[in-house]
């Protein structure tokens, strides 16, 4: 079982209850063994509305509780769809022989996005980037990786250049699936990352105080 | 036996009751992580709430001694409050109760306290007037039974606590401002600097303190760096002085307004000494009992919050799932009649 907190706070009102239907699918919580987790990047409160239910419910069953990176899951989807997703069946090659790049939307005009050998290895680890600043990034690589996520959906004019392919819009690879953060999780075994959330920017207030602390010391 | 959870400001706090006692009464209090910035950041106030919530509930089970086995119900604070922290608790705490089809009850941080008095030991009965003052809130009510209370006065502007925060941060004190204010003011004369007791004239039971914070920035002006640093337990004084007038003034006025048997307070600034004596010397002039919880109890708090889930309605599984936080300035069904 896995929980994917994608998205805005409004999953506080909807992913219990997707959870409770997914376990009693599942034949109730005597069935699962594992509770995964999305530790994001994401928005901030959707991450921390998903692993405090994560917690709780580990708390409460006695379970132990699993963190994912977001874009791990999203790129083991999109290694699963293979080159089958890729609408210029010219350039396929076969399964699993591109690198993969998940790019999800960070909003503020950004992306997160993370780069994965053939194989599922990490070239890139997460980060923060401005669309036309990881369109470089693309251009620089010897071969254009496969692209996908909400990021690469909403930035698609600025990251479908220099023949990357990206799946049309309604394209199910787009979406982080709970399913690939349970598969990853299961595999994960003990040494996994911890169930600190991934942010990846600090918070706004911190900002400013740098900011003052810099400005001050001029 | 019932667990509460409460994170609405910047203390991770979880309980134990079993029924008015208190078997647990964890708080992990971030104050320092806000320290640099003057105030609570709601962004980093939500951080340290996921890092902190799990671990606190872990803790209040183990010092009390229990079980989740032996508990039967999950309380936490639904609002008002900073929306991102408090869905942290609220998360966890609906968490926990659907994975063993608990019911969960959603508590009104202000509700909860007023129910700090129903506590034992010597639990305060209504009818009463609880003066509530912290950084977020400044509130009179009067309590009439255990569910809900009626909103007498409250603050026009800023809370009595953010008064003191802000003008801590002006005399160049730490934050939160109310013990260093109350330190300073000890060497200092009350009646140094004029300062307005605002509202005063104003016939109603409502607060006004942002015209105080001024008063002290303005004075700061006048002194310059060096004369506040002169100056500043004289400052502090007058400050603290004004604040303990107008609380007091108003609480005497909705004393005589009504028949009150009792006085109770809450909240952080209810731990300022000056404020409990002038309250208590009111309280033996007007003839009426003055209850002084612990100020562990004062303070945000979740046996406070267990408190006021005794009285409330609880959910049961599974019509909880989709419920969510309501923040400061929105309401919800769980607002207090
Ligand atoms: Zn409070």
């Amino acid at each position: 079982m896995g929980l994917s907190p994608q998205g805005r706070p409004r999953h506080a009102t909807g992913l219990l209850a997707e959870v409770e239907a997914a376990v009693g699918a599942a034949g109730g919580w005597e069935a699962v063994d594992l509770i995964a987790v999305g530790l994001g990047p994401g928005t901030f409160t959707g991450l921390r509305v998903g692993i405090a239910t994560a917690r709780g419910l580990g708390a409460s069953r006695g379970l132990p509780v699993r963190g994912v990176c977001t874009l791990d899951a999203l790129a083991a989807g999109i290694g699963e769809a293979g080159d089958s997703s890729v609408p210029y069946p010219s350039q396929a090659t076969k399964r699993n022989s591109r690198m993969v790049l998940p790019v999800l939307d960070g909003w503020r005009g950004e992306v997160f996005a993370a780069l994965y050998a053939p194989g599922g290895e990490r070239i890139w680890e997460p980060a923060v980037y401005r669309p036309e600043e990881l369109a470089a990034q693309i251009a620089g690589l010897e071969a254009p990786p496969s692209v996908a996520g909400s990021g690469a959906v909403r930035f698609r004019h600025e990251l479908a250049r220099d023949g990357v392919p990206i799946p049309d819009d309604s394209d199910p690879v787009h979406r982080v699936a709970a399913r690939h953060v349970c598969a990853l999780a299961a595999v994960a075994g003990e040494e996994a990352d911890g169930l600190a959330p991934i942010y990846l920017r600090p918070p706004d207030a911190e900002r400013w105080r740098e900011r003052d602390a810099s400005q001050r010391a001029k | 036996m019932l667990l509460a959870i409460e994170t609405s400001c910047d203390d991770t706090c979880a309980a134990v009751l079993d029924g008015a006692r208190i078997l647990s009464n964890v708080i992990s209090s971030q104050a320092a992580a806000h320290e640099g910035f003057g105030g609570v950041v709601p962004e980093v106030a939500a951080r340290h709430h996921l890092e902190l919530a799990t671990p606190v509930v872990e803790a209040a089970l183990a010092e009390a001694g229990v079980t989740l086995d032996e508990i039967e119900a999950v309380a936490a604070t639904a609002g008002p409050g900073l929306i991102g922290a408090l869905l942290v608790g609220i998360s966890t705490a609906k968490g926990i109760a659907a994975a063993r089809r608990l019911p969960f009850v959603p508590v009104d941080h202000l509700q909860g306290h007023v129910a700090a008095n129903f506590l034992e030991p010597e639990p305060l009965e209504p009818p009463f007037l609880c003066l509530i003052a912290s950084g977020g809130h400044t509130m009179l009510a009067g309590v009439r039974d255990h569910e809900g209370y009626e909103l007498l006065g409250q603050t026009l502007d800023d809370a009595a606590g953010e008064a003191f925060d802000k003008s801590a941060r002006l005399l160049g004190l730490g934050y939160p401002g109310g013990p260093p204010i109350q330190r300073e003011a000890e060497g200092g004369d009350p009646e140094a600097f004029e300062m307005p007791v605002a509202m005063t004239r104003n016939p109603g039971l409502d607060f006004s303190f942002s015209g105080l914070k001024t008063a002290v920035l303005y004075r700061c002006r006048e002194l310059g760096p060096e004369g506040v640093q002169e100056r500043r337990a004289d400052l502090a004084a007058s400050f603290q002085a004004a604040v303990v007038g107008q609380l007091t003034a108003k609480l005497k006025r909705a004393l005589k307004k009504g028949d009150w048997g009792a006085v109770a307070l809450g909240g952080g600034v209810a731990a300022n000494g000056p404020l409990r004596e002038a309250v208590g010397v009111l309280c033996e002039e007007m003839g009426v009992r003055l209850k002084l919880v612990p100020i562990a109890l004062c303070t945000d708090n979740a046996a406070m919050i267990g408190s006021a889930a005794r009285y409330a309605e609880p959910i049961a599984y599974p019509d909880y799932l989709g419920y969510d936080a309501f923040a400061s300035g929105e309401t919800s069904a769980a607002v207090p009649h």
